[in-house]
């Protein structure tokens, strides 16, 4: 009778997991670093803005890491490019996003890398490029870092300044900055559309030399 | 003419002294820490405070000398939040309604128009206005008649992004956050003044306005800016503050929910 009892109890513990096992195995994991998570207004728009996905769960956000994480049913099969562009929807600048799905297998962004080659000539500059905010940071350093050619890029919020490194063989310092200028910045050498900048979100909207 | 020495004297003494109250200024008292809680709105009642957490969805009850006396949790994002007859209203953000907490019980604000994101609300002898965060507008009642007023825009009457409200001497007070200004209109909605345009805020995100000054958050540049109503600068505090959100007078006592710094930053006039 205890042998049998013993049994039973297994069997039910057995079967739990496997519920538990399935009833996570049907929704995708989605990690995303987003920068400029500084103004509180802003954060919970990016937020609400992923309950536009219906079937969002277990929605989870870090202000001071700018970690945010959600789940998603494995079988709409939300993509990289997708969760990327909510996030700039938001407002925001995805630094990396992953997605580990319901079977295991994960996907990545991957980032620009420079190759650098025997005719590269690595230059080091600086050029003033328009920006308010921790938003605007991560938004001019990741347009500037996917110009190939570009080594590292990173920008002060006080002194408005961006300096660069970067391969002359590769890319020049005109090339960044009309990068730069599309993504709404205007810098010394390139103005940003108008549409682009009224679409950049508020606290982002710098004032504009007339 | 004796007399009339002793007269002019006590008038020009009245004087000086009318002066020395104007330049009266807030002065730093004491900082209230509050852990891991990040204070986004500031109401008080009976004596108490009470603070909205943001990041960790709960209002936080506070005694007088600031002392934590117990926390509500679930709410969806509280913002700057009001109190009004033994009743706390909460604009929920994440939500998109107002919440009334009285006691242990929760209800919903009916409102006939939708919200999305409700920011702010303040509550005054039977007034009570909005700000209607993503659809750029305020509401305001007098008296249970609901008006709507503003649209997404940089002009005078429109507002890009409101995220706090203040009704004081038969007019309505919003920080229009993202245009870094303060709007003033009257209870028909009509502009009647900006302020704060010369002072090249970044964010104007909380409003209080008392007696006699008007005060406001400028959230991206760490400080608080003091006008008087005509919107003369008086003063600005930004010692010790890392992003502002809103700001409380209660007996004579002005507190600052310092966001990033995750406490409560107390002020007193000497």
């Amino acid at each position: 009778m205890k042998n049998l009892l013993i049994v039973i109890i297994s069997v039910l513990a057995f079967a739990s997991i496997t519920n538990n096992v399935n009833a996570q195995s049907d929704r995708d994991q989605i990690e995303v670093q987003v920068d400029g998570l500084g103004c509180p207004f802003c954060a919970y728009g990016l937020e609400k803005k992923f309950k536009e996905f219906k079937g969002i769960k277990d929605v989870k956000i870090e202000l001071e890491t700018g970690q945010f994480s959600f789940t998603y049913p494995a079988d709409k099969e939300l993509g990289l490019e997708e969760v990327e562009n909510q996030v700039e929807k938001a407002g925001y600048t995805a630094v990396t996003t992953k997605i580990i799905r319901a079977d295991g297998k994960i996907e990545e962004s991957k980032q620009n890398i420079t190759e650098l080659t025997e005719e590269s000539q690595i230059v080091s500059k600086d050029i003033f490029v328009s920006g308010n905010c921790g938003m605007c940071k991560a938004r001019i350093e990741k347009t500037a870092k996917n110009v190939n050619g570009v080594v590292s890029a990173t920008w002060d919020e006080d002194s408005k300044m961006l300096k660069l490194e970067f391969d002359s063989s590769q890319t020049s310092i005109g090339e960044v900055s009309q990068e730069v200028a599309k993504a709404g910045h205007d810098t010394k050498y390139s103005k940003a559309e108008d549409d682009v900048y009224n679409n950049l979100p508020g606290c982002c909207q710098y004032e504009r030399a007339q | 003419m004796k007399s009339y020495i002793y007269l002019l004297g006590l008038i020009l003494l009245n004087l000086t002294m009318s002066c020395k109250n104007e330049t009266k200024e807030w002065s730093y008292l004491k900082t209230i820490d509050l852990g891991k809680a990040t204070p986004i709105g500031l109401t008080a009642m009976e004596g108490h405070l009470w603070v909205a957490d943001g990041d960790n969805n709960q209002l936080i009850h506070l005694d007088g000398e600031g002392k934590v006396l117990f926390k509500e949790e679930g709410f969806e994002r509280p913002m700057h939040i009001a109190s009004d007859r033994g009743s706390i209203y909460v604009p929920e953000y994440g939500k998109d309604q107002i919440t009334i907490f009285k006691g242990n019980e929760r209800t919903k604000l009916n409102l006939v128009d939708s919200l999305d994101a409700p920011a702010g609300i303040h509550i005054k002898d039977g007034q009570m206005a909005i700000a209607d965060f993503y659809n750029h507008r305020i509401l305001f009642s007098n008296d249970g008649n609901w008006i709507s007023f503003g649209k997404e825009g940089k002009a005078d009457g429109e507002f890009y992004y409101p995220t706090d409200v203040h009704t004081a001497h038969q007019k309505i007070y919003v920080a229009d956050a993202y245009n870094n200004r303060v709007q003033v209109f009257d209870y028909k909605g009509a502009h009647l003044q900006t302020i704060g345009e010369t002072e090249k805020m970044n964010a104007a995100t909380g409003i209080y306005v008392s007696q006699s000054q008007l005060f406001v958050t400028d959230f991206e540049h760490d400080r608080i800016l003091i006008y008087d109503l005509q919107g003369k600068l008086l003063q600005e505090i930004s010692e010790g503050l890392e992003k502002p959100t809103d700001i409380l007078i209660e007996n004579k006592t002005l507190y600052i929910a310092n966001y990033k710094g995750k406490n409560l930053m107390v002020y007193k006039i000497k």
